[in-house]
């Protein structure tokens, strides 16, 4: 697979839009100039404050591998960012040199205005990290967990009990407190560990594939965690391959393809890169018959496609881009399709 | 002070599951003594017996130390608690101290047992058991710095538990530390006594009264375990990191 090499960003998304030269992306550009001017006359909006900062960031292992190069972005405070990519994309390298675990090779990060290799432990003191594939410790219960941790981070004994039992009570453990985690399920025990990040209020949190090898009931529980410490203010960058997860939890979303940014913006712009904005389906109406998806460049071609499938008396549907086919158009394959 | 709580806790939080389950630790606690008991079993002489005890008090400490390989490997690889006390305001050495301090727990009851037969049965005196504890202290560290390296750099769950048991068997069961040294064949005895165990159960002999030695070997006995610690200690120094390179 030719890798594309280019990076495109969420104002690239709305141009490619715009090209189409259509009257509704028209009328949505005019309405847009409009309402920013009158917002300006009103209140002058502070850009927020970065939390992480990453600048032309490279990683090549001891053994030679090049694991990250040339990556560059910002995440403001409050933001659910989320890196996307294939297992060995490079995500975890990334997650890991800002949760300061990692040394960078080139180029500079820093994470609530502090660099991530010289002032490593004031970053330390605001952050937290629920490692990818992280466990916990099968004999220990849950609230041995949290008020230990709680302990080992400096916390007194009675404020160190309070805040276990209330953080167990947010995020509905406080029933399972004296239960082994081995008795817990998949997802109880990925709260634990999320739970266990949360014990010293971090101004951001590092999730490496929180929901890896959960049934849906708990990946849910995770995002609503993640939703729940958003509306406190807090910061997160997550790493996933599941493209769901990316769509439904991310305010801006970096994809991530052999060590590279392919994408950074919204997921709404990241669709935009999906073709036309709009895929076209042809089928036959026999059974078992030919179905082809076509993703046409423009609104003639759209027609046309529509227009021959009519003629030939075929099932003609549409269906808008998923961020799948946005990762397909970038990456030139399926997320799963390693090998690529 | 706040460093020493946070090894402290880090070391309750890896020995806990232990704790909480009294029989096993009752059972790996009296491993290292069980070839005491064979050997008060077949009734090999009483001076055999007290060896053998030695050997044990030096050798529970000892596995202690590898035994350090498997919490250092499980905390990084398997649990990923290293990765989580990184990005924390945990130090390194308290860390370090804490993990060390929770291999200790486990052979604590057996060795207090052990010591006070020791006093009890031997001419050592309270001087000869701090100088057996010293011992089996310098001991200690150099394998759990071994321990530290070996578990830092395994990258295999199966080779995290049979290497520390297989370097067990090595430095414990196979060298005369049990059995005096003068029960190996002589042509193997100057091998037997490259081992840094054999030169900590030499010495502990020594001091429990069971055993003469010429100051010449005591010296080299004392130059021998504490060169071998530095070498592992500069051996896990490069080999265990708090951050990935």
């Amino acid at each position: 697979m030719a890798h594309p090499g280019r990076l495109a960003d969420a104002q690239g998304g709305e141009e490619s839009m715009g090209s189409r030269g259509s009257w509704f992306s028209q009328e949505v550009e005019r309405i847009g100039h409009l309402c920013s001017e009158r917002s300006s006359r009103r209140i002058r909006i502070e850009p927020a404050m970065a939390v992480i900062e990453v600048e032309g960031l490279g990683k090549t292992y001891p053994g030679g591998t090049k694991a990250l190069e040339q990556v560059t972005f910002q995440v403001p405070k409050g933001e659910v960012f989320c890196l996307l990519g294939r297992n060995g994309a490079g995500k975890t390298t990334l997650l890991r040199i800002l949760a300061t675990q990692l040394r960078p090779t080139v180029g500079h990060a820093s994470v609530l205005g502090h660099d991530v290799v010289r002032e490593a432990r004031l970053i330390r003191e605001r952050i937290a990290v629920v490692p990818q594939e992280a466990r916990p410790q099968m004999m220990l219960s849950a609230y041995d967990h949290i008020y230990l941790m709680s302990r080992i981070r400096g916390m007194p004994r009675a404020e160190a009990k309070k805040r276990t039992r209330s953080i167990m009570e947010e995020f509905d453990l406080w029933e399972h407190k004296d239960k082994l985690t081995a008795d817990l399920s998949g997802g109880l025990r990925q709260r634990v560990m999320v739970s266990i990040a949360l014990t010293m209020d971090p101004e951001l949190l590092f999730l490496d594939e929180p929901t890896i090898g959960l049934d849906p009931l708990g990946r849910r529980q995770v995002w609503a965690m993640v939703r729940r410490m958003t509306k406190k203010g807090v910061t997160v960058l997550l790493t996933t391959h599941y493209m769901d997860e990316a769509e439904k939890l991310s305010d801006r979303l970096a994809i991530i393809d052999k060590g590279q940014t392919v994408f950074l913006g919204s997921v709404d712009a990241a669709k935009a890169h999906a073709g036309h904005g709009m895929q076209v389906i042809v089928e036959s109406n026999e059974n078992g018959g030919e179905r082809k998806v076509l993703s046409p460049t423009s609104d003639q071609e759209i027609l046309q496609v529509v227009q021959r499938g009519i003629q030939e008396g075929k099932r003609v549907t549409f269906k808008p881009p998923t961020l799948e086919d946005a990762f397909i158009a970038m990456v030139g394959g399926s997320i799963d399709d390693e090998s690529a | 002070m706040m460093r020493a709580r946070e090894a402290v806790y880090i070391g309750l939080f890896d020995s806990l599951p232990l704790l909480r389950d009294p029989m096993l630790m009752i059972l790996l606690s009296l491993i290292s003594f069980l070839p005491v008991l064979f050997i008060f079993v077949f009734n090999a002489g009483e001076s055999a017996f007290l060896q053998s005890l030695v050997g044990a008090i030096v050798l529970s400490l000892a596995f202690a130390g590898i035994g350090s390989a498997q919490s250092v490997y499980f905390n990084k690889h398997w649990f990923r608690f290293q990765d989580i006390f990184v990005a924390s305001r945990v130090s390194p050495v308290s860390y370090a101290v804490g993990l060390s301090v929770s291999t200790l727990l486990v052979s604590l009851p057996a060795l207090a047992i052990a010591m006070t037969l020791l006093f009890l049965q031997t001419p050592a005196g309270i001087l000869g058991i701090l100088a057996v504890t010293l011992v089996a202290v310098v001991t200690w560290i150099s394998l759990l710095l071994l321990g530290f390296a070996l578990g830092a750099s395994t990258k295999n769950t199966r080779r995290a538990n049979s290497l520390p048991q297989l370097l067990g068997l090595l430095l414990g069961f196979l060298p005369p530390v049990y059995y005096p040294l003068d029960r190996v064949p002589s042509y193997l005895q100057p091998a037997a006594a490259l081992i840094p165990t054999t030169q900590a159960a030499q010495l502990a002999k020594y001091y429990a009264g069971l055993l003469p030695l010429s100051a010449p070997e005591i010296t080299f006995g004392w130059a021998y375990l504490v060169g071998f610690a530095v070498v592992l200690g500069l051996l896990a120094a490069r080999l265990a990191h708090w951050t990935d390179p």
